[in-house]
């Protein structure tokens, strides 16, 4: 639960449920989780053909999504990429995946309480 | 989707539609209508909180059938007869709408009339349902979005791209657009330049939700004509606020035009239209006068309330002719109307004279339509004259920056009015000049007349009685 609190902000997370349902906003956990990845995808691509927009906009949309479940160390890890353009490695990409991880399993966790 | 616009208010006063029975009641007692009727008022009564288009009302009535305008004429005239004539407006260049919301004075007593209108305030909620597309590429963004302006109520559609958001645009009608900035193909500040540029897409409020940080992104949105700015994640609270408060805003603004449009006609219109309002000029025209006998006795014998709702009834009814018609209404007096045909671009006076006198033989079919109405709740019946010229007029937009009217000025728009007030039934209750009756050529049967008037009406030539068994 302690991990939990540090990866998604309970406040934000309580608040999302209390407007949009407790319903929907499992299946919207369940939509990010198919649509985050891709995201992932999208910058390892962008970063090996060395598109600088791709990889802004991916980063932003991660970003923004991040944000709405109030997984905030994610949302951090993604501005940083939006802000800093096309990195020199894929490291910062790798940390961002990471922490998706992290992020899914704490939001799927409470998604179904 | 919405709760509100499931429960269809059907009673209207005196009125009872019952859309799943496809059944009208007048105080509880059925009514024989025809199926084309029944639709319309169907219709007009699910869109009673704005103006319907003709087009937009015969796609309904005759689906997939190309239809002329004044079939459509007909039925509305049939419902006015049921529901009476202020039950559906005109509204000048825009189309018709369903008015009645209260019982009809007289009917039920004051208490059952709060009682009838309950329902109906009741089915338009605290916020009125509208119409919302949500243009977003993310699709957790989308849903969330979609989703929370459907708990308000609010009936929305999706487009997960700058381009289908433009077709949607096009094709349908919205109240509002919620519209993200980092889209592909075309994003959110090209649809916000290809609005600004496309009279009818303006029309439509924008609501931009970015998650993009920086002012200038903001300042960018507002110059292109965007009404506000939500930061992404959007706050919910925030968000029902704006969106309230941009479709105010645009109802008032439809509510200003409309009101315009039936205070001045054609100058609402006037920029889109071309004709002559733009700039004042001169062009052969056929002017169309109509005015009522005897207002003066109708009124001394009844109450103001009567009268009143008389002149009422009788100049939508003439304004229905004339729009019918393609006519453009200039002067509406109480009891009298007077219309020019053939103001457009490329409308040669055959074409002008001709809808002028289809205008005018159907106006002779509504005031007997309407005579017999009276006569059949024991009122005496009005007469009415019809006059119509043809000749060069200057026409035009006058007046000062504070009040302006869209004017025609020439001797041919004399001529109609003073034929119209020597239009009776014993001469002919429609009369047209020499060169009106030369423009048309014998498609319009008709007798000569003894000349009668002025000088200047024995100098414009012959007069004939338009022949309208």
């Amino acid at each position: 639960m302690t991990m939990n609190e540090a990866v998604i902000d309970p406040h934000t997370f309580d608040e999302l449920q209390a407007n949009a349902g407790a319903d929907f906003v499992a299946e919207l956990v369940d939509t990010f989780a198919e649509e985050a990845p891709q995201l992932i995808d999208e910058m390892r691509s962008a970063l090996d053909t060395g598109s600088t927009e791709r990889f802004r906009r991916a980063a932003h949309s991660l970003k923004s999504n991040s944000s709405t479940f109030g997984a905030a160390r994610l949302a951090a890890l993604a501005r940083a990429l939006e802000l800093e353009g096309l990195p020199p490695d894929a490291s910062g990409i790798d940390a961002a995946a990471r922490e998706l991880e992290t992020t899914l399993a704490a939001l799927r966790a409470l998604a179904r309480a | 989707m919405s709760a509100a616009a499931a429960s269809e208010a059907s009673r209207f006063g005196r009125f009872e539609v019952l859309i799943a029975e496809r059944r009208l009641l007048v105080d509880g007692r059925p009514i024989a209508l025809g199926s084309r009727a029944f639709d319309l008022l169907a219709a007009l009564v699910a869109r009673r909180d704005r103006v319907v288009s003709k087009d937009e009302l015969m796609d309904v009535v005759w689906p997939g059938l190309v239809v002329e305008d004044n079939n459509l004429q007909v039925q509305i005239s049939a419902l006015r007869k049921v529901l009476g004539a202020q039950a559906i407006a005109t509204v000048a260049g825009r189309g018709y709408q369903f008015t009645l919301a209260a019982p009809a004075p007289g009917s039920p007593p004051a208490v059952e009339q709060r009682a009838a209108r309950a329902p109906d305030r009741a089915g338009a909620g605290p916020v009125r349902p509208a119409r919302l597309l949500v243009a977003d590429d993310n699709k957790v963004n989308r849903l969330l979005l979609c989703r929370s302006l459907e708990l308000m109520g609010h009936e929305v559609a999706s487009a997960d791209s700058g381009r289908t958001a433009l077709e949607k645009l096009r094709g349908e009608h919205f109240d509002l657009l919620l519209l993200d900035l980092e889209m592909p193909e075309i994003d959110g500040f090209g649809l916000l330049e290809q609005r600004a540029d496309d009279a009818a897409l303006s029309e439509v409020p924008v609501i931009v939700t970015s998650s993009l940080e920086g002012a200038a992104q903001v300042a960018r949105c507002i110059e292109l004509g965007a009404d506000d700015y939500l930061h992404k994640p959007v706050n919910p609270v925030l968000l029902k606020a704006r969106v309230e408060s941009s479709l105010e805003r645009k109802r008032l603004r439809d509510q200003q035009r409309e009101l315009l449009a039936r205070l001045a006609p054609g100058s609402g219109e006037a920029p889109l239209s071309a004709g002559m309002l733009s700039t004042p000029r001169r062009v052969e025209v056929t002017l169309l006068a109509a005015r009522l006998h005897d207002v003066d006795a109708l009124a001394a014998a009844q109450p103001a309330h009567d009268t009143l709702e008389l002149l009422g009834s009788w100049t939508t009814l003439m304004l229905d002719a004339i729009e019918g018609h393609g006519g453009r209404v200039h002067q509406i007096s109480g009891d009298g109307v007077a219309a020019v045909f053939g103001s457009g671009e490329h409308v040669d006076a055959g074409v002008a004279s001709w809808s002028a006198t289809q205008a005018a033989l159907e106006m002779v079919q509504l005031v007997a339509m309407f005579n017999a109405e009276r006569s059949a709740s024991g009122k005496d019946p009005v007469v009415a004259g019809i006059g119509i010229a043809s000749g060069e007029v200057l026409a035009g937009l006058a007046g000062t920056p504070r009040r302006a009217a869209y004017v025609c000025v020439g001797s041919a728009v004399q001529r109609a009015v003073r034929l119209a007030a020597q239009a009776t039934p014993s001469i002919g209750v429609a009369l047209i000049d020499g060169a009106t009756h030369a423009a048309l050529a014998g498609r319009a049967a008709s007798e000569a007349v003894p000349a009668a008037g002025t000088k200047a009406d024995a100098k414009a030539g012959p007069v004939f009685a338009l022949r309208t068994g």
